[in-house]
């Protein structure tokens, strides 16, 4: 086994079923325990789903200029931001263009743990030079999991042996579970009630085991990466690599995206006195961006009709694609879908788009691809605002 | 705070700090300038100093120049005697004769050749680097002008251009010449504060560099009183004594700091090499600058002293082949001294080449190659490198200090820089700081 | 004796180049013949059984720049043209342990990970950044380079639009563009990465076939020049011809027969014909003498115009030029026919590590120190080497259970102090095989055969000036529009009628073709 395992690969690799499995980051992850990854999904919406999120790359900042570093490297305003607050941010080039996306966990004055989904560890240091603070990563040692769904607080306040449930939505806090010490964090890639687990890769296989044994009257089900992405496209959750590039990958101007132009101009603080590509983005944010990203929903009597047309009921993708399918107005391309799927919850056939300028504005009549019996045909849609699927327990 | 405010503060009394200084004080400017070391520097300065400069300063030429030593070189023989190397072109052919009749008879036309290829690197010297990238009709307009002269000097200039510059010295004289004394004498002068052998690309470049300003035949840069001569010449303040730093804020230059005292002023040169001038500002830079920076190559390569001399003006150099040369960087490559030295003695100061540190036996080794006992050498320590930065071919032009960054300006505003580690280099005396200033005085 | 028939063109040597000139003048109908003076085609790109069931690719070894629009023009394919990807490169290091480059991305970063964290994420960016420089540089390979001392409007222009070609790059690429072509390849790596032995396996490629070491100016460039190659539109992936390079031979001559053109072996050139300033034909050593419209030389510019011609048939300053082309060969060849495959202390056992490359070059200062001794006239105690086992990705280069070990070496001086004896030889390919022990201990014993090939040989099998396998030095100066001389590289000659398409012209050697092809265009165009 030449890619690596995460600390949790003992359990998740018992479990697997179809073995299905797949990379992230140079480790091997489930796509799926069970044959389908149907009941997984359903468990993140009417239960609780366990994901093993360990891949991603971890950093821990300190030190005295730390938040000066944080505050050069991402668009928020680390510097306002209090102990115990978790922000979600992107990053970006000296152009204004993203780098990378991930959390900063407010773990204590002067202390950080930085998640991105791509290595950054070389763009880190050379932001720092000059500056008192030290970087390590931790990906390795560190052991993360995903908690996500309506039972996920009755899990976890059954699991640990503090009291969790005024935890705020994007907060954290230190807790044990039976006695293994962990960072909880409110936070999750779903846009659902749930709760991530930070911890040292040592214990990983006993959290595991815990949650596992504390959840099971609740539902807890593990879940793999193919239930996820139906989650994160009705949450309107970009993802790298799939709905859009980091400029560092980029290989023309063209694939590289700004902020402003993956709805994530709410995380640019512009009232920071610097930061990387704040001079791009001033003058961007006040010509407007030239792109949107935004949610489309597929009407369904279109879609219908075209597949009757060829005598076939609709079939619908269960599993989310990460293609890039053409978006129309009036007969022109006017931007193109990046994800996309078929909402069990929502029973909606809906995807995440880039959308030229003025295309963007939800409500907008629009075309998406669809092949067809071998025939690229077009099925009517409407640009839908983003999330698709926003419910209270997220934030309660 | 300082009573009266000053215009512009330049960090260095060296040839080009003090350069860049006068032309802004003729400019109207009040100029401070700050200098770390107590006494003004006594040595000569050894480079081509444009006339531009003693024209456009109004420079007394007898006050500031120097008598020129003739012969310029003298080279030790193996067989004894010594080969010298005179400023009148045929007198040295008749001196290589004795060692190598064919070699005579290339002389002249070598020196002719080389002379006009250092005519193109002067022009190019007094005007600051070409932009490349540009799209203004002046710049182009220039950047044809440099085009045409260089068309104008002939095919076989051309030729000769883009053939020799990215040549190795020792290829260049391996072509034309057979004896290893003349071939050493030349050969230094492609290895002068450069920490490569005569074999490596890009020494022919540095060859003819420090050819420009000298006549043809003469394979050294001149002398001058340049740095000493504006030293005490009115116009400008100078402060000695006081290490400063700059001060900058939210990415603008706004003074610099000596000692306890905050002197502000909204304009500052640095001639200063670009690392020790950015050292504290890293964090108001942009990442990929710091790093551009931290990569400049600065591999000081020389050590300097003085012994006790052989009552002669004629600088001795102890290079006694392109071989020799080589050996003696090869010891530099791993990190050594050189076991053998490149020594130049003028006067009684000595360039001994390679060595980044003086270590214990080093000033034997050198007393050894000027044929004198040890006692009668004594080396400076180390200083860093004398050019800011080293006359590679990707160090050189537009890609000085850093590229992109190559017309003085810095993305601090306010902040300039005009040492030798800008265009043109070192062993250009001045030239930098009237480059520096002529940008500044047009941006400002 | 006088031959009868005329040829449209006779092509001076069967190696690569002049095989690719051949098929694409055959191709548009031209009467063509190639004169060979060995038994064979393929030149420095030959596989031979030196020992019986033993077939050694006894030259150039690996495959990676023959340009794709000569493999699909003369649908090299179907002349039996396979290239096998090599997929990994491993370097033992002196302590015991190792640095290996895996064709899995993630596998390489987790490696290189082990090594430095750092040095894992500047990888990535470095590999981004190459990639764009040669797509910067791609299009140069294929142009016929232009004249700068020249007045001709088509010189301008062609200047013009490469100055528009660099101009539009940008200025962050074009920076690293010049940096690329002016440092060495130590410094230039050094500005990325920390891992000594990365640095040292990088900075090994960029010294390939050259007279300087990878601290020496102007060896980026090389590295570079190496990872220009296109393998199913991968960039820089290296391949094994199946069959070994005389495979690539063999498929371009099948090709060029295929379309007409005739192959003569055993067939050397003694010199050209010049009539009034023009080429009209080649006698051959045995006499024979044959006419063309034109004559295309596929020799180094040594050959092909201090040997083929007379002084007085070329202009002065050209011979001059020609007379200081610098040739110095500096590369060695060890071939071995082995009983079995030897295994590396640093990755003990058989496995899919020897389905790749072991790259001797475990730290800068080793592949300096080796440059040292050729730098003053002796061949590496310490070589650098390139090892491949061919038959682990061809079993048809070896009998069953048994292999062949094809060892590239740097560095070994054409102009040995005291010569290339045959004394000299076997002290080469002791220092080679014993250095190899060292890293492979036991090694020694399982060969069965050894070929040792150093410059001399080279030169005196395939011609190649000093055994210079570039067919001159790839130095800044000697490059583009000064290869082989200044006004003199648009593949014509001060000879009328006389063309050369070797690797002495642009855009150099590295078993690209693109030589031979540009020439055939530049004949085509003319109108012969």
């Amino acid at each position: 086994m030449t890619l690596r395992q995460t600390p949790f690969h003992p359990r998740t690799a018992a479990l697997s079923e179809g073995q299905a499995w797949r990379r992230w980051a140079g480790y091997v992850v489930a796509s799926a325990y069970e044959l389908s990854h149907e009941r997984e999904y359903h468990a993140i919406r009417s239960s609780a789903a366990l994901f093993d999120v360990s891949p991603l790359y971890k950093y821990m900042i300190t030190g005295r200029d730390a938040p000066r570093l944080l505050d050069r490297v991402v668009t928020r305003d680390v510097g306002k931001a209090k102990v115990g607050q978790v922000l979600y941010t992107p990053w970006c080039d000296p152009q204004g263009k993203v780098i990378d996306d991930g959390t900063i966990s407010v773990l204590a004055q002067g202390r950080y743990r930085m998640t991105a989904a791509d290595p950054n560890l070389r763009w880190l240091h050379l932001n720092a030079a000059g500056l008192d603070v030290a970087i390590e990563e931790v990906s390795e040692q560190t052991a993360a999991l995903s908690l996500q769904g309506p039972s996920a607080r009755a899990v976890l306040q059954n699991a640990a042996q503090q009291d969790l449930a005024s935890l705020k939505y994007f907060h954290l806090t230190d807790a044990k579970i039976r006695g293994i010490p962990v960072t909880i964090s409110r936070t999750g890639y779903t846009g659902d009630l749930g709760y991530e687990f930070w911890l040292d890769a040592a214990h990983a296989l006993s959290l595991w085991d815990a949650l596992i044994e504390t959840g099971t009257p609740y539902g807890i089900t593990p879940a793999g990466m193919l239930a996820l992405d139906v989650a994160r496209i009705e949450a309107g959750l970009l993802l790298i690599e799939v709905d859009y590039f980091s400029s560092k990958h980029a290989l023309i101007e063209a694939q590289k995206s700004s902020p402003f132009e993956l709805g994530l101009g709410w995380t640019v603080a512009l009232g920071k006195e610097s930061f990387n590509g704040k001079p791009a983005l001033v003058q961007e944010k006040e010509r407007g961006p030239a792109w949107q990203f935004t949610g489309i929903a597929v009407d369904w009597d279109s879609l219908e009709r075209l597949y009757a047309a060829v005598g076939l009921p609709p079939r619908l993708p269960t599993q989310a694609w990460r293609t890039s399918v053409p978006v129309y107005s009036g007969g022109r391309q006017v931007g193109y879908a990046t994800s996309g799927g078929w909402s069990p919850l929502l029973k909606q056939y809906i995807a995440l788009a880039h959308l030229e300028g003025a295309f963007g504005t939800p409500g907008t009549a629009v075309e998406m691809e669809i092949t067809v019996e071998h025939h690229r045909k077009r099925a009517a849609a409407r640009v839908t605002k983003l999330p698709f699927f926003n419910p209270d327990r997220k934030r309660a | 705070m300082t009573a009266a405010p000053w215009d512009a503060i330049v960090l260095g009394a060296d040839s080009n700090g003090l350069v860049t200084a006068h032309y802004l004080a003729r400019a109207g400017r009040r100029v401070l300038v700050v200098d770390p070391r107590q006494e003004p520097d006594a040595r000569v300065d050894v480079g081509w100093v444009p006339p531009q400069i003693i024209r456009e300063l109004k420079i007394d030429a007898r006050t500031s120049g120097v008598e020129q030593s003739d012969p310029w070189i003298a080279a030790p023989l193996a067989g004894g005697g010594r080969l010298e190397l005179w400023r009148d072109v045929a007198k040295s052919a008749d001196a290589i004769r004795k060692v190598s009749p064919a070699d005579a008879g290339k002389w002249a036309e070598f020196c002719t050749r080389m002379r006009r290829l250092a005519g193109v690197l002067e022009a190019l010297y007094v005007e600051a680097a070409p932009d490349i990238e540009t799209r203004e009709i002046g710049e182009l307009l220039h950047l044809g002008r440099v085009g045409l002269h260089v068309r104008r000097l002939g095919k076989q200039t051309m030729i000769d251009l883009i053939r020799i510059l990215p040549m190795s010295i020792a290829e260049l004289l391996d072509d034309w010449f057979e004896n290893d004394t003349l071939k050493g004498i030349l050969g230094a002068a492609g290895v002068w504060h450069l920490r490569q052998g005569p074999r490596a690309a890009g020494t022919a470049f540095n060859f003819l560099h420090h050819h420009a300003g000298s006549p043809a035949g003469v394979f050294r840069p001149p002398w001058s009183k340049l740095t000493q001569t504006l030293a005490t010449m009115p116009g400008v303040e100078i402060r000695r004594g006081t290490a400063a730093t700059i001060v900058a804020r939210g990415g603008r230059a706004t003074g610099v700091r000596v000692g306890n005292e905050e002197i502000s002023a909204t304009l500052v040169v640095s001639s200063a090499d670009p690392r020790t001038t950015f050292e504290h500002l890293k964090p108001q830079l942009d990442a990929e600058f710091v790093r551009a920076v931290g990569n400049i190559k600065m591999r000081a390569c020389v050590v300097r002293g003085a012994w006790r001399g052989n009552g002669s003006r004629v600088p001795l150099c102890v290079a006694p082949s392109l071989d020799y040369l080589e050996h003696a960087y090869d010891d530099a490559k791993y990190g050594r001294p050189s076991a053998q030295p490149y020594v130049e003695a003028m006067g009684t100061e000595i360039h001994v080449q390679y060595a980044a540190t003086v270590d214990a036996g080093l000033a034997a080794r050198v007393a050894t190659a000027l044929g004198v006992s040890s006692d009668q050498v004594t080396l400076e320590p180390a200083n860093g490198h004398l050019y800011h930065g080293d006359l590679t071919l990707d160090q050189i032009l537009f890609m000085r200090p850093v590229p992109g960054w190559s017309r003085y300006r810095t993305p601090i505003h306010g902040l300039y820089l005009c040492g030798p580690g800008t265009h043109p280099g070192g062993g250009i005396a001045g030239a930098a700081g009237r480059n520096a200033a002529r940008v500044i005085l047009k941006e400002t | 004796m006088a031959s009868s028939r005329t040829y449209d063109a006779i092509i001076i040597g069967g190696g690569h180049n002049g095989l690719v000139t051949a098929a694409y003048l055959a191709r548009a109908g031209k009467k063509v013949v190639v004169l060979e003076k060995r038994p064979r085609v393929g030149g420095a790109a030959v596989t031979e059984e030196i020992f019986p069931g033993f077939k050694f690719t006894m030259f150039s070894y690996v495959v990676s720049l023959l340009r794709p629009e000569i493999i699909r023009d003369l649908d090299l394919p179907r002349h039996g043209l396979h290239v096998l990807p090599l997929e990994s490169t491993v370097t033992p290091m002196e302590n015991g342990d190792y640095l290996a480059a895996w064709g899995d991305h993630d596998e390489t970063r987790r490696e290189l990970y082990r090594h430095s964290p750092r040095d894992a994420e500047a990888y990535d960016e470095y590999g981004r950044l190459m990639h764009f420089m040669a797509q910067a540089v791609k299009p140069i390979l294929g142009m016929v380079p232009p004249d700068p001392t020249s007045f001709d409007p088509r010189d301008l222009f062609a200047l013009l639009r490469l100055g528009k070609h660099f101009r539009g790059l940008g200025a962050e690429r074009l920076h690293a563009l010049i940096k690329l072509m002016t440092m060495s390849s130590a410094d230039f790596l050094d500005e990325w990465f920390e891992t000594d032995v990365l640095k040292a396996t990088k900075s090994a490629s960029g010294i390939i076939g050259t007279f300087l070491g990878p601290r020496s100016p102007g060896t980026a460039y090389v590295l570079l020049h190496h990872y220009m190659g296109e393998l199913d539109g991968v960039f820089r992936a290296w391949g094994f011809a199946k069959g070994g390079t005389g495979a690539v031979s063999e498929s371009i001559a099948s090709a060029a027969r295929a379309f007409g053109a005739e192959i003569r072996c055993d067939a050397p050139v003694m010199r050209v014909i010049v009539k009034g300033g023009r080429a009209t034909g080649v006698a051959l050593e045995n006499g024979d003498e044959i006419s063309a419209k034109v004559v295309v030389t596929g020799l180094d510019p040594r050959r092909s115009f201090l040997q083929l011609l007379e002084e007085k048939d070329l202009p002065g300053d050209f011979v001059a030029d020609i007379k200081r082309f610098k040739f110095r060969g500096s590369s060695g060849k060890v071939n071995l026919a082995l009983d079995s495959l030897p295994s590396f202390t640093c990755m003990p056992g058989i496995g899919r590590q020897h389905r790749g490359a072991f790259s001797i070059s475990p730290s800068l200062e080793y592949v300096e120190r080796a440059y040292d001794d050729a730098k003053y006239g002796e061949f590496s105690r310490r070589p650098y080497m390139d090892i491949v086992f061919p038959s682990m990705i061809d079993p048809g280069m070896a009998p069953a259970g048994k292999h062949v070990m094809s060892i590239f070496v740097q560095y070994a001086p054409y102009n040995l102090n005291g010569g290339w004896t045959d004394a000299k030889r076997e002290a080469f390919g002791d220092a080679v095989v014993n250095t190899v022990e060292g890293f492979a201990p036991g090694f020694k014993s399982r060969i069965l055969h050894r070929q040792v090939i150093t410059p001399l040989d080279i030169e005196r099998i395939t011609g190649l000036s000093e055994g210079n396998i570039f067919a001159g030095e790839l130095a800044l100066h000697q490059l583009f529009f000064m290869r082989p001389a200044a006004g003199w590289a648009k593949f014509r000659t001060p000879v009328r009628a006389y063309y050369q398409c070797g690797a002495g012209t642009h855009p150099g050697g590295g078993i690209m073709g693109a030589s031979g092809r540009l020439a055939a265009l530049a004949i085509l165009g003319d109108g012969a």
